[in-house]
């Protein structure tokens, strides 16, 4: 097994989550400490078994179980190692670390970690290698670190032991006096910190702290500041300038006693020229969060320090000289400071002698110079001292390597916007000139076989470039021409020029140079000689044109005609060829025009076109889908198209279009979606009865009689009968009956089906009693809004009760079509009537007559129709007068055709097409007659059960009142 | 160690690409964790990273000549500090990865930054803070253990020398030039100097100082960059700086640099420095005549510059055409080597210019080869230029040295002092005044 231990090693570190899909972490943890207790195996290799702990080691200890039985295995490992092993040794104290560290063992103050502790400070307490010797420096060293690292993670650990950490610090003369500085300092700064959260601290608990030699602080200041927590100012422990709570930094309020502290940091300042240059600025960092939270101290203590840092060479110690400007402002640095350090800067970011990271970096450091009077804030701002003058040292040219050009560009851009605002002309300056100049440069050089990597960095400049001058036609337009003629040179540029448009599109919106640059291309493409058309060209052509096409403000009629010309007439070689991706490549072109807000000026020859590739492209596949497209552009609907061809494109995003290889595969199984209509699983609609019946529009209305309505001309003494009568003349009249439904959801919710539109309700007979039913429209179905009434309009043959399938097509939101059937329709008898049908106008006592008439007619047989069919008939129940009254009401008020009186009434009933069912209601004592007269005898055994269940009904109500 | 992890990749164009070392450090990523609050984006496995790293800079792919992911010019890579965009579920934008190219390897850190990361602070916010980095050229061999004393010995030095003591001060400086023999253009020159030591004397912190001075009316030296090791500087010499017009009546020293060395060889300082003429003074006119160029050069050594070069040639490339056929040029003074495949022609002046101080070229060559030679996208039709690589020992043209007796060494053995001084060539142009020159520097337009 430990012949493969490297390999095994290096393929954990390579794929952790690979590594473990093969074994457990229980099992590698189990074998790794076996064999770190395996006295046969080198140290060379237990070094290597350590790895997997140091860098992983929440992997293989998740728990605070695990962590500490890990720990305890390491201990002991590390207590029978021999004391030669001097690398070994120090790994296994950074592998304890980050176990117990990262399994938060220390946080839960476990006994291994206290433990651990303590041999790391025993071991760090040997110094100048009084008991061990020069040789463990090393793991002094570690050692130092590992409390170091300790203490960082959970801030407060050691911050009552720092007179111990000072004693240790001054003792040591080797070079691990570094190690030292970096703890004491650390501990100093994390206990500063810890004080000014302590209410009412003041200079005794400082100096006290300073003195403090007791225990680890297991407490809740270490405890709260773990990792894991969350609170605000446990953050900014980590990093108490910039995260101070409402970005002030924490103070400590000491008055001007503060000697200790101060001769303190003298003394580390003092011996930070000892440091190497990282840890330098690490310690310089720290003991700029102590002044700043002790203001007691006077920075200017940093001064004699500030001149060796700003003459350096190395960038963490003039970064930490920016720290001190930001932290200080003006009481460590003057306005002639700042501007030496502004002009120092500038320098810096193009010195012949530093490499380009550096001066990148610097030039970051411009943009975010830390002013002493600071006038905006923000991302990338320019200081108020960086004069065009100053920045001309730094404007980009063609010799500078990409990423510092484009810097400078973004830096020089600033600069002239801002001298730009100060021109009245908006014309730009010299500054302006040059930059445009400098652009143009770059496009010659893309013009002339650049590689890649320039061209990428053309493009960026381009954008970077129309980012911030835009506005400045002079520079925006000719550009706008410079890339189409550079395009016609270098087609195979379409990809970038689409890239270039696509972003001024989104950032600069208002700007409408994207839109410009798109129709320039087509113009470009369109008008220049088709003699000189490579295939390859127009590849690159179609691209860009698809993408101008999808600009629904650039007209299409020259990229058709261009097409037309490409495809029909010079080179029909082009459709003899059946190239299919060419052929994928126009159809993309097409698919796009189908989408286009102009399409109806373009429905010819776009129709010219797919036709043309339908009959003519050598291609089946291409053929196929021209006639697809050709079908839909003729016979749907231009918002059905849009709703067809444009699904999901907007959410799939640009990216996603560009890599589908085809303009039409992509879409292949939309359009299928798109065109088909889905069939619902279960009905998701139904009609709901309205019981409230139609305000009466082609009927005469029910005028309360107290109207002593006009007798009218038409009226000529009692020839009301004929009058009504003539009415039918109109074959129209009366035909119909209307129901209201209300359109609604049913009990299925599918947020899917929430928004439905387009919806069209069908339906279909089951008997031949009425006339076909035709659809009903309802423009959309909300599920959150008021349901939408539906008017069915019924026209009988025989007025019998009837049940209608019905079903529904609707577009759901995302533009599908579905069929969803729903419930039966049942029109019951009582639904198909009407009043009697009067001109408007006419009084109580014509309808009267009207009645009488027809009543007579039947009952004496002298109508003139067809006397077979009439019958009368009687119907009798036992009901009380009050529930005549409760009857008339309920059931026959609307065809009432005389009130009320003494328990009588008269009612009739019209039936379209052209039946009658009269009624005279007598009551006697507890008992109702009710006689029947009808002009359609058909009709009497659905009259008799209709009155039976009336009658039914009103019992039991009279039933529920009399029990109540 | 504020560093989340590091890693060393190994990049050969189009060839193989590996990760070589990683290193990721657990305790600093749940400080990340914690700093990050619920932007925190975990660092993925190796292979993940490379591929982010090698998109985001633009290598990834490189038989394709667009990729959204890697050429988008949204992207704006401007600074040290790359962002890698994460996929997936736990996916985000990891920041800053620090990467620095260095030949066919890539060193890539991603470091913790002690500030929330939102809205993103700017790099001037700390960054991580790793202990030391080995110092090139730092040998252990000649360190001796330090004895036990009570002067602290500097974190940056190995251990103490033992032996004879010399000290060795060797000043460098080099000039560069674009000349375009052009009225609307002005000719430019600048000079640049480093200042290396290698020190070896006893004692665990011993001083040595070194003056650099300059000539009675000698310009100041400029943007002034000193060693860590040097304890202590004059605001004097900090203050000329190239960015801005120089006062002629500023500090033009004697420079004193203190400073406690260490054991390597190490730049004890470097400056820029604008001097009023530039060694050699060239024009160079090209006429195309029908596929063949007609060259016209001409040479000419400053009278101040001492006429004993190691080595003068200069080189004059031609690009974007065929390659060339016969070559009829005659040289003044020296030879010419004609390198037919890459399309160039070395003059090669030798040690001395002749008395009159003044060379010239002239002639014509053809390109009627049947292969195409090397292209440039820079250097087409009449843009063209020659580059001049000298060496002249013993020279500065800004006239700064360093004197033998100025160096100071306190110590109890008297030290051997070595110094020297030399001038070289870099970015040294003449361009065709015929044709269109680039721009080189903004100061030539304001």
């Amino acid at each position: 097994m430990s012949a493969n231990w490297p390999e095994r090693i290096s393929a954990f570190l390579r794929s952790p989550s690979q590594f473990l899909c093969s074994t457990t972490s229980d099992i590698f943890l189990a074998e790794v400490l076996h064999e770190l207790r395996d006295d046969r195996a080198s140290d060379h290799i237990k070094v290597l078994l350590l790895s997997p702990l140091l860098e992983h080691p929440t992997l293989l200890c998740p728990s605070v179980f695990v962590g500490e039985e890990t720990a305890l295995e390491l201990m002991s490992v590390f207590a029978q190692c021999s004391p030669k092993s001097l690398p070994l040794r120090c790994h296994l104290l950074l592998a304890l670390t980050s176990v117990l560290l990262c399994s938060c063992c220390v946080s839960s103050h476990t006994s291994a970690s206290q433990d651990f502790l303590d041999l790391l400070l025993q071991m760090a307490q040997d110094t100048n290698d009084a008991q061990a010797g020069a040789a463990l420096h090393p793991l002094r060293t570690t050692a130092c670190d590992c409390l170091r690292e300790l203490e960082a993670c959970l801030p407060g650990l050691l911050s009552q032991r720092l007179e111990l950490l000072s004693s240790l610090r001054q003792q040591e003369n080797s070079r691990l006096h570094q190690a030292y500085t970096g703890l004491h300092a650390l501990a100093l700064r994390n206990a500063v910190y810890l004080l000014t959260q302590q209410k009412e601290a003041g200079a005794g608990d400082l100096k006290a702290a300073l003195g403090s030699n007791e225990g680890f602080v297991w407490g809740e200041g270490a405890d709260s500041a773990h990792p894991n927590s969350e609170s605000h100012s446990d953050l900014a422990l980590f990093s108490p300038l910039t995260l101070g709570t409402m970005g002030k930094v924490p103070s400590l309020q000491t008055g001007l006693d503060c000697k200790e502290l101060r001769s303190l940091l003298s003394s580390l300042l003092e011996e930070s020229y000892l440091l190497t240059s990282l840890s330098q600025a690490a310690l310089l960092r720290q003991l700029v969060e102590v002044l700043a939270m002790v203001p007691a101290v006077s920075p200017t203590i940093l001064r004699a320090q500030l001149l060796r840092l700003l003459g350096t060479c190395k960038v963490c110690l003039l970064h930490t000289t920016l720290l001190m400007k930001a932290a200080f402002t003006d009481s460590l640095f003057n306005a002639e400071d700042e501007a030496f350090l502004l002009k120092r800067l500038v320098g810096l970011s193009q010195h012949p002698l530093l490499s380009t990271p550096e001066k990148l970096f610097y030039i970051d450091c411009i943009l975010h110079f830390p002013e002493n009077r600071p006038i905006s804030s923000g991302d990338e701002s320019l200081p108020v001292l960086l004069t065009p003058r100053l920045a001309a040292a730094l404007v980009p040219t063609v010799f500078n390597d990409s990423v510092s050009m484009l810097a400078r560009l973004n830096l020089l851009s600033l600069v002239y916007l801002e001298e730009g605002e100060e021109d009245r002309e908006g014309q730009g300056g010299r500054g302006l000139a040059y930059l445009y100049d400098h652009l143009t440069s770059l496009l010659r050089i893309v013009e002339n076989q650049a590689s890649r990597e320039m061209v990428v960095t053309f493009f960026r400049a381009s954008f970077l470039f129309l980012l911030h001058f835009c506005h400045v036609e002079r520079y925006s337009e000719d550009l706008s021409q410079r890339l189409c003629d550079l395009y016609l040179r270098r087609t195979r540029l379409a990809p970038h020029l689409i890239n270039l448009a696509d972003r001024t599109q989104d950032r600069l919106e208002e700007s409408g140079w994207a839109v410009a640059l798109l129709r320039a291309l087509q113009r470009t493409i369109t008008e220049a000689p088709l003699s000189q058309l490579t295939l390859q060209d127009l590849r690159w052509h179609l691209r860009i044109l698809a993408r101008v096409a999808e600009e629904g403000e650039v007209l299409q009629r020259a990229t058709l005609n261009f097409l037309l010309c490409v495809i029909t007439s010079s080179s029909s070689a082009l459709c003899v060829s059946g190239d299919w991706r060419l052929g994928n490549s126009v159809l993309g072109v097409c698919r796009r025009l189908l989408l286009h807000p102009s399409l109806d000026s373009l429905l010819t020859p776009l129709a010219d076109l797919l036709q043309h590739l339908t009959c003519h492209y050598g291609e089946t596949d291409i053929q196929d889908h021209a006639r697809l497209y050709y079908t839909l552009l003729t016979t749907l609907s231009q918002e059905k198209l849009a709703g067809v061809l444009a699904q999901r494109g907007t959410e799939r995003g640009r990216q996603a279009k560009v890599r589908s290889l085809s303009a039409i595969m992509g879409e292949n199984e939309e359009l299928t979606s798109g065109l088909t209509v889905h069939q619902t699983e279960r009905p998701l609609l139904r009609l709901v009865k309205l019981d409230k019946h139609e305000p009466d529009e082609c009927r005469p209305e029910h005028k309360p009689d107290s109207e002593p309505a006009c007798e009218t001309e038409s009226s000529p003494g009692q020839g009301g009968i004929e009058d009504y009568r003539a009415q039918f003349q109109s074959s129209s009249f009366a035909s119909e009956i209307t129901l209201q439904y209300h359109l609604t959801h049913t009990g299925v919710h599918d947020p899917h089906f929430d928004k439905l539109f387009s919806i069209r309700l069908h339906f279909d007979l089951t008997d031949g009693h009425y006339e076909e039913v035709s659809d009903i429209s309802v423009p959309c179905l909300f599920r959150t809004r008021k349901p939408p009434t539906v008017r069915l309009r019924l026209k009988p043959k025989q007025p019998y009760h009837t049940t209608l399938r019905a079903s529904a097509i609707f577009t759901t939101e995302d533009g599908l079509s579905w069929h969803s059937p729903l419930a039966d329709l049942h029109v019951a008898f009582p639904e198909v009537f009407l009043p009697l049908l009067t001109p408007l106008g006419w009084a109580r006592e014509k309808k009267q007559r009207v009645f009488e008439g027809i009543w007579g007619e039947i009952c004496s047989g002298q109508s003139e129709g067809d006397l077979t069919n009439t019958a009368t008939s009687l119907f009798c129940d036992q009901l009380e007068d009050s529930a005549v009254g409760e009857l008339v009401e309920k059931y026959f008020q609307r065809y009432l055709v005389s009130d009320l009186d003494k328990g009588r009434c008269n009612v009739l009933f019209f039936l379209p097409p052209q039946s009658h069912v009269l009624l005279k209601v007598i009551t006697e004592e507890d008992a109702v007659q009710v006689h029947i007269a009808t002009d359609n005898w058909k009709l009497l055994p659905y009259i008799n059960s209709y009155l039976e269940d009336i009658t039914k009904e009103i019992h039991s109500t009279q039933q529920v009142n009399g029990d109540v | 160690m504020s560093v989340r992890a590091l890693w060393i990749i190994s990049y050969e164009r189009g060839e193989s690409v590996a990760v070589r070392f990683s290193r990721r450090y657990p305790t600093v990523e749940q400080r990340a964790k914690c700093m990050a609050g619920s932007l925190y984006v975990s660092v993925p496995e190796d292979g993940t990273v490379l591929q982010l790293l090698l998109t985001e800079l633009g290598l990834s792919d490189s038989d394709k000549p667009y990729m959204a992911l890697r050429d988008d010019c949204l992207h704006q890579q401007r600074s040290p500090a790359l962002e890698l965009h994460v996929e997936g579920p736990s996916g985000g934008v990891l920041w800053p990865m620090l990467v620095i190219s260095q030949g066919p390897l890539i060193l890539a850190c991603l470091a913790v930054v002690d500030a929330p990361a939102d809205p993103r602070p700017p790099l001037i916010c700390p960054l991580g803070t790793p202990l030391d980095i080995p110092q090139p050229g730092a040998s252990s061999a000649s360190a001796m253990p330090t004895p036990a004393g009570t002067q602290k010995q500097p974190a940056w030095k190995t251990g103490v020398h033992r032996g004879r003591a010399v000290v060795n001060v060797a000043l460098t400086e080099m000039v560069r030039s674009m000349q375009y023999g052009n009225r609307n253009r002005q000719d430019l020159w600048d000079v640049y100097g480093t200042v290396t030591c290698k020190c070896e004397v006893e004692g665990v912190l011993p001083n040595v100082t070194v003056t650099l001075t300059l000539p009675p009316n000698g310009s100041p030296l400029m943007d002034v960059l000193v060693h860590p090791c040097v304890s202590s500087l004059d605001a004097s010499v900090l203050t000329a700086m190239s960015v801005e017009d120089c006062d002629s009546s500023s500090f033009s020293g004697p420079y004193k640099f203190p400073f406690s060395p260490p054991l390597e060889p190490f730049r004890l300082c470097s400056y820029t420095s604008q001097v009023p003429v530039p060694p050699i003074l060239g024009t160079y006119q090209l006429k195309d005549d029908d596929n063949q160029l007609r060259i016209t050069v001409s040479l000419k050594l400053h009278e101040s510059v001492r006429n004993s070069f190691e080595y003068c040639e200069a080189h004059l490339p031609f690009f974007n055409r065929d390659q060339m056929g016969s070559v009829d040029v005659k040289v003044s003074s020296g030879q010419l080597e004609v390198s037919k495949e890459k399309n160039l022609l070395v003059w090669v002046l030798g040690q001395k210019f002749p008395k009159s101080r003044e060379v010239s070229l002239e002639g014509s060559v053809s390109f009627s080869g049947e292969l195409p030679g090397p292209t440039d996208p820079l250097c087409t039709d009449l843009t063209a230029y020659i580059k001049l690589y000298f060496r002249v020992p013993d020279l500065t043209l800004s006239g700064c040295c360093v004197d033998q007796h100025s160096v100071q060494v306190y110590s109890s053995a008297k030290p051997r002092i070595v110094t020297s001084r030399e001038l070289l060539s870099s970015e040294y142009f003449i361009w065709n005044s015929t044709g269109t020159a680039p721009v080189s520097s903004g100061h030539m337009m304001l």
